[in-house]
């Protein structure tokens, strides 16, 4: 008995001082690559922070997220979620035929209604007596097509159909049946640029113009691993980004409104960056241009978008002399008249059924 | 803090358990008391004032007690230090109890004082009470070394979710303790242990009670799923705790008592309470039951006896009319049974424990109901009341989803596998092969727990509460 208590005892010590040590004198990180987030660092002690039980709180978080082989330990969790709870989701993220599926469920009626109000507050204040035509398209999440019987998902027709008694103002154009779990990534969120093409048309028919499809497909080396692959935790294999272009994107003048400054369609630094996706119009930006140096219709468009657009919009530009991308979630619609003229424009809201069903982040 | 963190299992437990083997014998209670502060002050620092108040009115208690030679003299400081521990208790747990009924019952609106409910003083309040209680029956010696008493009062493995040890039960062992690797040993195992219970079942369960409360999607088994849910939740949150709490004081020298033994098992109302949070229930008896005349009185008055004694534990447990009816539930229940019923139930094995079961379920769906209305309507909803579906999608998922942790619990709810360890140690080959796993399986345990803390999100242990 003593000899087997000695055995356990070692053991055990060895284990708990060892990590313990392990966490004390590991360097502190500053970024988790697969969680696309900052890592809380050690707090500063003061006798302030302690009485207000501010230090405790951040302390505890520095642990959290600083501890030794984090990744690991997520994945291991997610492992035993899986393989052996046999649990259907991780951080409510599942595996469909090798693609990682946020569940997104279930339908928040009222955020749909609030974007839905967003999106009128903006069309009276600037497209009720413009001449504008407006247009709307919802853009599904992955689980729509992966969900299933077995599943929690939206009520995808439901969704839609409140979105459009909001947005009566505008005309719906349908695009659900333009794509298919294919056309996105199998570790992200987004879709794949190079298969969207018939949602371009779709849009571009709709909204009564025609565009130059006629793209080169090229694919960057790096390995992408999207933003699921993070938060599922899982062991999921690598892929490429591919875009398209042609001499109209390469020769076409992008300005980014927030940072006052000229940036290319493909940012090839970006592409480089934490988040490759933000190749695409450099990522999150509220106010950006496109414009097209070979057309002279006078035709523009104004999307109101979230990052889905960001890889739509090159293929909209043949279409267009201008496009004009408005995130109301990073600018208040108010101040959006500064800098955009909406007069006799096409205006598009393009938002992905995620956005709408968290729409707290609209302005 | 929760032992169920990063900053306990890798930053303060490590560093306190090595402080105090290294320590000489007799600086240890002086480390286990600072390390305790420490402990409760890392999540209430405001409290640590009321808490050494609380101690030092127990330790000038139980000396005046002593010190005092009529038995008059002594009953007067007793009852002053006891109404002190309770009026501390009463304030801050019960007092907006009280301002909500008597605006409600006269109309009136006074302001809720803002005071929140300082973690754990619901048990060192009991086991102060028990310490000023005891010495005044002179059952023990009041303690002179004050840093002995309040290391005792602030003991950080069972300060803030117990279970309620009674200065009686460690008196000896705050003098003297025995330091052994078969201590240690079987300390880290029953630590160990409850960690897994509370990290790998307490929490999935509670989930998957957020997630039915979150449902818009509700029928009648799933509201029979979360019932079963729950109770198991709560059973492997609280007993998680309570083998966390004795396995660390075995670590550290100490033997606290049982407070679970498979309460789940039970054949009746009775036998449950006899599995079920023993240290609170024996407490109850001890300082309430036993001293109104328990049952050596007449019937009206031990019936009047039984009710006092659960209403007291229904209240115990929280400020709302829930726990009070819960508390009262099981009052009749333990009537019925004692007047006529416990009979009936030990000829039939599997009537009485259905009957338990559906009780337990019921009363635990009365004990998290967020008011008597939710309660209601929850059982009604149980029994096909209202205009739900008997079966829904999410029922369907989430059953799913959980149903390997649903088994799990349910197993380990019962003595099955630690008889069926028990049995399979009797063959000697068997017996050296568990032993050579052990350490492994602990140590898997710890990274598998360690994996499901650094990425999930913190999820307090409901007992905290109370």
């Amino acid at each position: 008995m003593k000899h087997k208590s000695i055995i356990v005892s070692t053991v055990m010590i060895l284990f708990f001082l060892g990590l313990s040590a392990f966490a004390w004198i590991k360097p502190q990180d500053d970024f988790s690559q697969s969680e696309r987030r900052k890592l809380s660092r050690m707090p500063q002690l003061s006798l302030q922070s302690v009485i207000k039980g501010k230090y405790m709180k951040d302390f505890e978080d520095y642990t959290l997220d600083q501890f030794p082989m984090r990744d690991q330990f997520r994945a291991l969790k997610a492992q035993v979620s899986f393989n052996v709870l046999r649990r259907l989701d991780n951080n409510d993220i599942y595996i469909s035929d090798g693609y990682a599926v946020k569940m997104e469920y279930p339908l928040n009626e009222s955020s749909v209604k609030r974007a839905g109000e967003r999106f009128s507050y903006v069309y009276d204040k600037y497209l009720k007596d413009s001449g504008t035509n407006v247009y709307l398209s919802v853009i599904p999440d992955k689980n729509y097509f992966t969900a299933g019987k077995d599943r929690l998902s939206l009520d995808y027709d439901r969704l839609v159909s409140v979105f459009k008694s909001e947005t009566e103002f505008g005309q719906y154009i349908d695009i659900f049946d333009c794509l298919g779990i294919e056309d996105y990534y199998r570790t992200d969120t987004h879709w794949r640029q190079e298969k969207i093409l018939p949602v371009a048309e779709r849009l571009a028919q709709a909204m009564g113009t025609e565009l130059d499809l006629d793209f080169e497909e090229k694919t960057l080396d790096r390995d992408f691993y999207g933003v699921y692959y993070g938060q599922s935790a899982l062991p999921l294999d690598s892929e490429k980004i591919s875009y398209l272009t042609n001499t109209l994107l390469e020769n076409a003048k992008v300005f980014d409104y927030q940072n006052n400054r000229e940036i290319p369609v493909y940012d090839m630094k970006k592409a480089e960056g934490k988040d490759p996706y933000e190749m695409f119009l450099s990522g999150p930006l509220s106010l950006v241009t496109m414009e097209n140096p070979k057309i002279n219709n006078g035709r523009e468009l104004i999307i109101f978008r979230d990052s889905f657009t960001s890889s739509l919009a090159p293929l909209l530009l043949s279409g267009y002399e201008r496009i004009t991308l408005v995130d109301i979630r990073y600018i208040h619609p108010d101040m959006v008249s500064k800098y955009v003229d909406f007069t006799g424009s096409d205006v598009l809201f393009l938002y992905s059924t995620s956005v709408l069903n968290n729409s707290e982040t609209i302005k | 803090m929760l032992f169920s963190s990063i900053v306990f299992l890798y930053y303060f437990l490590p560093v306190t358990l090595l402080l105090y083997f290294v320590a000489p014998k007799k600086f240890r209670n002086s480390v286990l008391l600072i390390s305790s502060l420490v402990f409760y002050g890392w999540g209430e620092p405001k409290y640590l004032l009321l808490m050494t108040a609380s101690i030092i009115i127990g330790y000038i208690s139980g000396l005046m007690i002593e010190a005092f030679h009529t038995r008059r003299a002594k009953k007067l400081v007793m009852v002053a230090s006891v109404t002190i521990s309770l009026g501390f208790l009463a304030w801050f747990k019960y007092t907006n109890f009280f301002i909500d009924n008597f605006n409600r019952v006269f109309g009136l609106s006074i302001p809720f004082l803002k005071i929140a409910l300082p973690i754990g003083i619901s048990f060192y309040t009991f086991q102060i009470l028990s310490y000023t209680v005891d010495v005044y029956r002179g059952e023990v010696p009041a303690q002179r070394n004050l840093i002995n008493l309040a290391a005792y009062i602030s003991l950080f493995p069972q300060l803030i979710a117990g279970p309620i040890v009674r200065y009686s039960q460690v008196e000896h062992e705050l003098r003297e303790r025995e330091y052994s690797f078969d201590n240690f040993a079987a300390g880290m195992r029953r630590f160990v242990l409850g960690l897994g219970k509370k990290i790998l079942i307490a929490n999935l369960l509670g989930e998957l009670c957020d997630a039915f409360k979150a449902s818009g999607d509700k029928s009648v088994l799933f509201y029979w799923l979360y019932a079963a849910a729950f109770a198991l939740h709560i059973y492997f949150d609280f007993s998680g705790y309570s083998d966390m709490a004795i396995g660390l004081g075995r670590i550290l020298g100490f033997h606290f008592p049982e407070n679970f033994n498979y309460p789940f098992i039970s054949r009746s109302a009775t036998e449950f309470w006899r599995r079920w949070h023993i240290s609170l229930g024996s407490w109850f008896r001890d300082y309430v039951y036993i001293p109104l005349g328990g049952n050596r009185v007449k019937k009206s008055r031990w019936l009047l006896n039984i009710l006092t004694v659960w209403l007291l534990t229904g209240f115990w447990h929280g400020a709302a009319w829930n726990f009070v009816t819960w508390g009262l539930f099981f009052a009749v229940l333990l009537i019925i049974e004692k007047l006529f019923l416990l009979k009936y139930l030990e000829k039939s094995r599997i009537f009485s424990r259905i009957y338990v079961i559906l009780a337990l379920l019921i009363s635990f769906v009365i004990f998290n109901a967020a008011n008597m209305g939710e309660a209601l309507s929850y059982i009604g909803a149980m029994f096909g009341a209202g205009d739900i579906p008997l079966v829904s999608k999410e029922l369907s998922y989430y059953f799913k989803d959980y149903a390997v942790v649903l088994v799990i619990a349910l197993i380990g709810a019962t003595p099955l596998v630690k008889n069926l360890v028990l049995k399979i140690r009797l063959n000697r080959a068997a017996e050296i092969v568990t032993d050579c796993l052990e350490p492994l399986v602990l140590v898997g345990l710890m990274l598998v727990m360690t994996a499901f803390l650094v990425d999930g999100s913190f999820n307090p242990f409901l007992y905290f509460r109370f």
